[in-house]
């Protein structure tokens, strides 16, 4: 039986009465993308650094690609094989890119070569430029590439694209996507949810330290996404007064109609509706994304910073 | 061995590119030698060397080092590096290593520097190659402690400064210990620095071996001791 690369049973930490993390139990297997969301201060941080030998817990059991993170051998043998990219990645100013790289390639028993390295992270122009006159994009792609430096089986990666335009942005996707293809294994935190849900097979959404939802981007949308809804652009009140005999929960916003809706014959029956009055608009349908569904568990909705609002 | 060795190339290269940081560690203590020899001649040089040397070694280790390294602890690079197999006792070492580099450098420069502008011709030998390995290591474990203290550079150049300054006095480096009063003359020789100066103008300028051995012993035991203490306050980040 393969073991998972992930094991966590009952993960608590305290600090004095504050239970930062509150009995988190979650595995994340080989070779998988798991997501792990929430506003800032839910636990997230403290999770990732206990799971990367950074920071003990107070109770339960954690184990790490088989090894237990209490262990100090295990946290070595861990240490050896995850790749980290932590929030703020920062390396030496005055070295360049390729001697930070080198330096951290260097802090491990195997390491990849990286001159290629830099080239799939699009960072050979800038090997020898000194990092601290990187931009901050550009700094973000020098920690992605030092958390492969070893190879690693697992990757941490703390909000990857923070700070990425949006083509390196997907550029970054498209590497992870390709890392994974080749067995890798993904733990990753993000504020965008666009990024949870293109890359994550598994989502779990973490709040005070505890889960309040955990599965796949469908399971959860389906779940806790709320319902479909069918937008009649510019249809106003005609078709508000043409549809509320038959239907509960239209709103009006603007000169718009909105129609949740369960099954496609609601619409025909609409369109049939409207049809008979002799009403015509453009619509437009708007299905729940993982934005509705993080709205819908933690009551706000999570701004680029990580704050909620 | 190779991830001290790629600490201790990484700091270097850090601290080589530093141009404000080279003045301080090395042209301000060549300008000094050069005002107290041209102020009090040769032989006041040849004096004086090896207690210049002893303080800037000092001083490099105790403020230059801890101010570097909450540097890189602020800034996140420490707590990075912790995510990989360092250990704390490898970062030590590759740090202190690295000022053992720089304060080597400095004596070849304060030594070619005194000979070519003073004649002054000290004595190089393995006593004073050791004692100055030894206290190099000594204040370069000193100041990882320190580092390992305070949160961060302000603080931590703060404190060495503190710590470094009453040392320079109290020992002697600016004028003759024998100047002061008893008490202090005996307080001086409770502090590490006293025994490094001695060691150093023992081995290179009178030539006393069984003094440069003596003070080689007691920096050297200091110096074990400050490595063990360094790493083990060491902390990957800010709390």
């Amino acid at each position: 039986m393969v073991e998972n690369a992930i094991t966590v049973q009952g993960l608590v930490k305290s600090y004095g009465c504050l239970r930062a993390v509150d009995g988190l139990s979650f595995e994340v297997n080989r070779g998988e993308i798991f997501a792990f969301l929430g506003p800032n201060g839910a636990g997230k941080s403290t999770t990732i650094e206990i799971l990367e030998c950074l920071r003990p817990q107070s109770e339960g059991l954690v184990t790490v690609l088989g090894n237990d993170v209490t262990d100090s051998r295990g946290a070595h043998g861990i240490k050896e094989r995850i790749g980290v990219l932590p929030q703020d990645f920062s390396a030496i100013d005055r070295l360049t890119v390729k001697e930070n790289l080198n330096l951290f390639a260097k802090m491990y028993s195997n390491s990849t070569d990286v001159g290629e390295l830099m080239e799939l992270l699009g960072l050979s122009e800038k090997a020898n430029v000194r990092f601290g006159s990187l931009s901050g994009g550009q700094k973000q792609r020098v920690g992605v590439a030092a958390s492969l430096v070893n190879d690693p089986d697992l990757i941490f990666l703390d909000e990857p694209t923070t700070g990425l335009d949006p083509d390196i942005r997907r550029t970054t996707w498209d590497i992870i996507k390709k890392l994974k293809q080749s067995g890798k294994t993904f733990f990753l935190t993000t504020h965008y949810m666009e990024e949870a849900q293109a890359l994550a097979e598994r989502i779990g959404v973490v709040v005070k330290g505890r889960f309040v939802a955990l599965g796949t981007p469908s399971e959860l949308m389906e779940k806790f996404g709320g319902q479909k809804m069918m937008i009649f652009k510019g249809g106003g009140q005609p078709v508000y007064d043409a549809l509320q005999a038959r239907f509960d929960g239209m709103t009006i916003s603007g000169n718009n109609v909105d129609l949740p809706f369960s099954r496609t014959a609601e619409i025909q029956e609409a369109l049939s509706a409207l049809s008979q009055r002799g009403i015509c608009c453009e619509m437009e349908e708007k299905t729940p994304t993982m934005e509705d569904v993080f709205l819908n568990l933690t009551g706000y909705t999570i701004k680029a910073g990580g704050e909620a609002a | 061995m190779s991830r001290i060795v790629a600490v201790f190339a990484a700091v270097t290269k850090n601290t080589l590119r530093s141009r404000v940081g080279l003045f301080f560690s090395a042209l301000f203590p060549l300008m000094l030698l050069f005002v107290f020899g041209t102020v009090f001649g040769g032989g006041f040089a040849a004096n004086w060397a090896p207690m210049l040397i002893g303080a800037f070694v000092m001083t490099n280790g105790i403020v230059a080092l801890p101010t570097i390294a909450t540097e890189f602890k602020r800034r996140g690079v420490l707590k990075r590096l912790s995510a990989t197999p360092l250990s704390k006792l490898e970062w030590t070492l590759g740090n202190v290593l690295s000022q053992t580099l720089l304060a080597v450098l400095l004596t070849v420069m304060m030594v070619m520097s005194g000979w070519l502008v003073f004649g002054v011709r000290p004595v190089v030998n393995v006593y004073s190659a050791a004692i100055l390995f030894s206290g190099a290591v000594l204040f370069s474990g000193m100041g990882m402690l320190i580092a390992g203290f305070v949160k961060d550079p302000e603080a931590a150049s703060g404190l060495g400064n503190a710590v470094s300054f009453p040392m320079m006095f109290l020992t002697g480096t600016y004028f003759p210990l024998s100047m002061m009063p008893a008490y202090l003359q005996n307080l001086a020789q409770a502090l590490p620095l006293y025994y490094f100066q001695s060691g150093l103008k023992a081995a290179m300028v009178t030539g006393d071996v069984a003094a440069a051995l003596f003070d080689l012993a007691v920096t050297g035991v200091l110096a074990v001791a400050f490595i063990v203490l360094g790493s083990v306050v060491t902390r990957w980040r800010e709390k």
